[in-house]
């Protein structure tokens, strides 16, 4: 059940987008992130789709593994989508007692249900192929211009990758507590919500525990070596944009005009949808 | 035969790159009142091993039985079997979370469905087998020492009585003393009450002391599954899988290359200085 939470993990394999750098994946990652919402009709989620299943294709990360990514957001999705679809004024389409389906509202819900799952897809897309050492990287480098504006980038980046670094560590940690407590008896999965939410605390408490722990341990061990913050500190592996980052950048760009470009003629052509 | 595997496998994160094949094809029987030692370097599979044992995890194929019931049937009730089947997991003592050692030990008595007399008592029991006093009942399990907190909370899986207790490693990071004790407290339980016991330790020292039947796990499969004295006789074997046998057990290999009449099937400090003695006194007495 823990092992399914798949956000936020990285999926080791051999492919181009694992080879890119990470500021070119951040950047991109946010550009199609902006590029999803530029729309209303189905004809720029086409082009959207393309660009995503075929970097998805060049991942070389199971579809399947992906997917498990929207599991967590299923019931955000789900409510999203149901006020969209019920609370949104426009042409009736069909009436179920008070509750009311418009055209606009189908649209919505569809364009929002669309929205959310590739965000989603998106992004983890991004951290599966990106190892936390490099997101942390390319994330300082992007906004190192900002330490001019006494902006603390090395110290939010590494606190980022420490956060990152130990997502499946407290998920491990999670599952031999879970494993520990219901050896004891402990039912984690049957009653109402108050039992449920009770029966988490021999669960939650040990959990806090070893993690204060493991911040504790990890405080010490940078101190002892002499890790004082980003003054002065240089890279072993410092970034460098190769040719093939220059060619993403490219298509990076030739995507986003032909995405720009549709919601432009989109807005100009009446609505026919 | 209380716990029997029938060709038990299990896969870890099928159909990811993450897939390890952790128990390859599992066959093994468990006597009721055996105690029994189970090796083998990490990663080997020895902990996938014993959380079969109590349903944690469930095999990929195969099937398991206890006392003689399938334990994946339908109708098969997994918390009897985690109650009758104890897991010690490694740093048991990251577990505790109650406010005081006695509520974290009658966690599990309490999860049983056990009335108020009965949790009491087990409780009070389990705190005594494990020899924690009864000035520590009322203090908080955070506050106590290592040693302490370890033996709360073994005392937590004991006041289940359990017919079967499983140790993960229950001595790592403890000093000599705290070893010993724990040991001695459980072969003494194993003696008393008849239970089985299953050990799952690096310290060959520890397995030559207290068990009777040694399992040695190698890359998921089960290698070897006979007496200790048999299996520490193999001990270039075992070697070879990044294990070794009890020092005593090269001291008297090493005695007997010299052409030294001793017997190679002890296992203790104590029974090979026995051992010595006689082969000198014999000498002696030829003199």
């Amino acid at each position: 059940m823990i092992r399914d939470i798949t956000i936020g993990q990285y999926y080791p394999a051999d492919s181009v987008l694992h080879r890119l750098d990470p500021r070119l994946k951040l950047s991109g990652t946010l550009l199609f992130i902006i590029s999803i919402f530029l729309f209303d009709t189905f004809y720029g989620y086409i082009a959207v789709t393309v660009f995503l299943v075929s970097v998805i294709k060049m991942s070389k990360v199971p579809l399947k593994y992906i997917m498990r990514g929207l599991k967590a957001i299923i019931v955000i999705l789900l409510f999203t989508m149901f006020f969209n679809l019920f609370l949104t004024q426009g042409d009736v389409l069909v009436r179920l007692g008070f509750l009311k389906i418009t055209r606009q509202g189908l649209y919505s819900a569809i364009f929002m249900g669309i929205r959310l799952t590739y965000l989603i897809l998106g992004s983890s897309l991004m951290t599966f192929t990106t190892t936390p050492n490099q997101l942390t990287d390319g994330l300082e480098k992007l906004l190192s211009p900002l330490r001019r504006i006494k902006v603390p980038v090395h110290e939010i980046a590494m606190m980022m990758s420490i956060a990152l670094r130990f997502i499946p560590i407290l998920m491990e940690e999670t599952d031999k507590i879970m494993k520990a407590q219901m050896a004891r008896g402990a039912d984690f999965e049957t009653g109402g919500v108050i039992k449920r939410a009770k029966s988490l605390v021999p669960l939650l408490v040990p959990l806090f525990v070893s993690a204060f722990r493991r911040a504790n341990d990890l405080a010490m061990a940078m101190e002892a070596r002499c890790y004082h913050g980003g003054d002065g500190r240089t890279k072993m592996k410092p970034l460098r944009y190769h040719r093939i980052d220059y060619f993403a950048y490219l298509i990076l760009l030739i995507y986003m005009t032909i995405v720009i470009a549709i919601s432009v003629i989109e807005n100009r052509l009446p609505s026919f949808l | 035969m209380q716990i029997i595997f029938d060709n038990v496998h299990y896969v870890y994160s099928s159909g990811t790159s993450f897939e390890k094949h952790a128990l390859k094809g599992i066959n093994l029987k468990i006597n009721k009142g055996e105690f029994i030692g189970l090796i083998g370097h990490t990663g080997s599979g020895k902990s996938t091993l014993i959380q079969h044992m109590n349903g944690l995890i469930k095999a990929t194929s195969g099937k398991i039985y206890f006392n003689g019931e399938d334990i994946y049937d339908k109708n098969f009730d997994m918390r009897t079997l985690r109650s009758k089947v104890g897991l010690v997991f490694q740093y048991p003592e990251h577990q505790l979370f109650e406010t005081t050692v006695y509520k974290d030990v009658s966690f599990g008595p309490k999860n049983l469905g056990l009335d108020k007399l009965e949790v009491d008592l087990r409780t009070y029991e389990a705190l005594k087998m494990v020899g924690i006093g009864d000035d520590l009942i009322d203090a908080s399990p955070f506050e106590l020492s290592g040693g302490q907190k370890r033996r709360v909370a073994i005392a937590g899986i004991l006041a289940m009585q359990p017919e079967v207790l499983i140790l993960d490693e229950p001595t790592a990071g403890l000093d000599p003393r705290g070893r010993d004790e724990i040991l001695d407290q459980i072969a003494k339980l194993h003696k008393e009450k008849n239970i089985t016991v299953i050990l799952v330790t690096h310290s060959m020292e520890d397995v030559a002391k207290y068990v009777d039947r040694i399992l040695v796990m190698n890359n998921g499969n089960l290698v070897m599954d006979e007496e200790k004295v048999k299996i520490f006789s193999r001990y270039k074997e075992l070697e070879k899988m990044h294990l070794a046998a009890p020092q005593v057990t090269y001291v008297v290999n090493a005695l007997k290359e010299k052409g030294i009449p001793v017997s190679t099937d002890v296992t203790t400090v104590d029974e090979a200085k026995n051992e010595i003695l006689k082969v000198f006194k014999d000498k002696i007495q030829k003199i």
